[in-house]
């Protein structure tokens, strides 16, 4: 299985050496949406310095740190978002036939994902953890990678879980968008920002708090001020991550045996 | 009125297909009534923490931004899209042949597509102001205010009649709307006042056609534009409309001796 993985990447990493202008365009594309992002944030706090405590260079820290890991996710996992389609297509079926684990089979249909945006992501997490005055040791680099994989991890379980609903419901769409909507707005600013029952959503139900918020505390040296916490929670994400997306795996398997197809 | 029945006809088809999407049309509702309760916490914590910036309290801030989220229902219709959906199959030539005004066709279909997501507005509105309080300025006021929106959403049509124009000569046009789109987000007022650029780039947004779409409507309602400069500012509005709708008639006609047959 692994053989078959590293052979698929291969085939990927030749298309985009192939397809040159394709990667550079998308890498162009990657580099506006995250820019004007960030330019909106810096913008908004050149005007106000403080937001909740958090300074420019920590929310920028704040948003590479979310970036980074959910970019990650994009790169290995975003074939998990056209399972929907799959099943209600009928093109899901042919994945029984082949013997290789389902969602293995899922996650290497050949879509040209080029791993741009990680590579970007990787740059300005670089950069941003230079400009928030963190101190660099291995270490460090080993946690913020560790966050970084967990991040990604939170990022695949809740997708496939979403995923996985369309075993029974025909579609998904409108409520992974709600999904994606919450991450990607509500990731930006810290989640003391939020009243409480936002805040526990975001850190217990949907755990996206634990892709930038809790580590990004605690790589900082700040006060969690959401709930009183310890900063030492910012190192679970990996842990996290892994029961999260162990957890959908499950659902998914347990949605797999209960799949009777759409008759499509 | 003869002269007007089909085009009132493409309206009303147009909005009979864009009603299909009701699911579509619910989600809408509750993303914006998500994000208005994401702005209402960031620029809740923004001025508990910051000195608030002169002429421009609290409340006209949320007001501001829940308005614009309101407005962002209809101007993120992009009415034109139909040209590039009609150029890739073929459509558009048909098109050319029968006796209408292509363009007023397609802007006749923008206003039907248009009209399905206005009927989000009272809905999202309603819910909003359960999160947020939101001032009502004078009749006259708002009076102004519709006359600059609907002058805003001219601009707006021909700013995406030349993105999807492109396409005349590219076919693709989606990277460089999207870009266009985020671009416009940022410097059109949309996520922030224009006031809060620094610097000259705070004076230079002003005189970009962006501003004409979301930030001169806004700044009518809040009352950072009075009355007494009202005329100037929508006599700006409407050279923006003529220049860009000018612009998009020359590129019609260049355009449309350009049709060229691509494949079965």
């Amino acid at each position: 299985m692994l053989a078959a993985y590293l052979q698929y990447w291969k085939i990927n990493l030749l298309t985009m050496a192939e397809y040159r202008a394709d990667f550079f365009m998308w890498l162009g594309f990657t580099i506006v949406y995250h820019g004007t992002a960030l330019a909106a944030l810096a913008v908004t706090m050149m005007r106000f310095p403080s937001m909740n405590g958090w300074n420019l260079r920590e929310m920028f820290f704040l948003y590479a740190l979310w970036m980074t890991a959910h970019e990650l996710h994009n790169a290995l996992f975003y074939n998990v978002v056209y399972v929907p389609e799959y099943i209600r297509e009928g093109r899901f079926d042919r994945f029984f036939v082949r013997p290789f684990d389902t969602l293995f089979q899922v996650l290497t249909v050949p879509s040209r994902t080029f791993p741009d945006g990680f590579i970007l992501g990787c740059v300005t997490l670089a950069i941003a953890t230079g400009v928030a005055g963190i101190h660099i040791s291995a270490l460090t680099i080993l946690v913020i990678a560790a966050v970084v994989c967990g991040g990604a991890g939170i990022d695949l379980g809740i997708s496939l879980f979403v995923a996985s609903l369309s075993f029974w419901l025909i579609r998904v769409d409108t409520l992974r968008w709600a999904v994606m909507s919450l991450e990607q707005d509500f990731t930006r600013y810290p989640i003391s920002i939020y009243t409480r029952a936002v805040r526990i959503v975001l850190a217990y139900v949907l755990p996206f708090a634990f892709m930038n918020y809790f580590p990004a505390s605690y790589l900082l040296g700040k006060h969690d001020t959401a709930f009183g916490l310890s900063p030492e929670v910012g190192l679970l994400t990996p842990l996290i991550g892994l029961l999260w997306s162990g957890i959908s795996y499950v659902f998914w398997r347990f949605g797999l045996n209960r799949y009777q197809g759409t008759g499509s | 009125m003869t002269v007007f029945a089909p085009y009132i006809e493409y309206a009303r088809k147009a909005f009979a297909r864009e009603a299909t999407y009701r699911i579509e049309l619910l989600a809408e509702v509750g993303s914006v009534v998500l994000r208005v309760y994401l702005l209402r916490s960031l620029w809740t914590a923004l001025y508990a923490h910051n000195i608030a910036p002169t002429g421009l309290p609290l409340h006209a801030m949320i007001t501001y931004a829940t308005v614009a989220m309101l407005m962002s229902l209809v101007l993120e219709v992009d009415g034109t899209r139909v040209i590039r959906e009609k150029l890739r199959e073929g459509g558009i030539a048909l098109d050319l042949m029968k006796p209408i005004v292509v363009p007023f066709a397609y802007f006749s279909d923008g206003v039907g597509q248009t009209m399905v997501h206005a009927l989000a507005i009272l809905p999202s509105l309603l819910f909003s102001l359960l999160l947020v309080h939101i001032d009502v300025p004078s009749a006259t006021t708002l009076a102004a205010f519709v006359l600059s929106f609907a002058l805003g959403y001219g601009v707006n049509f021909f700013v995406n009649f030349l993105m999807n124009g492109v396409a005349f000569w590219t076919l693709e046009t989606f990277g460089l709307q999207l870009i266009v789109r985020w671009i416009s987000d940022l410097l059109s007022g949309q996520i922030l006042p224009l006031a809060f650029f620094p610097g000259w780039f705070g004076r230079a947004v002003f005189a970009l056609p962006f501003a004409a779409i979301y930030s001169t409507p806004l700044l009518i309602y809040i009352g950072i534009i009075p009355p007494q400069q009202w005329a100037t500012a929508l006599v700006v509005q409407a050279a923006w409309l003529v220049a860009t709708a000018g612009a998009s008639f020359l590129l019609w006609r260049a355009a449309a001796r350009h049709v060229v047959v691509q494949g079965g």
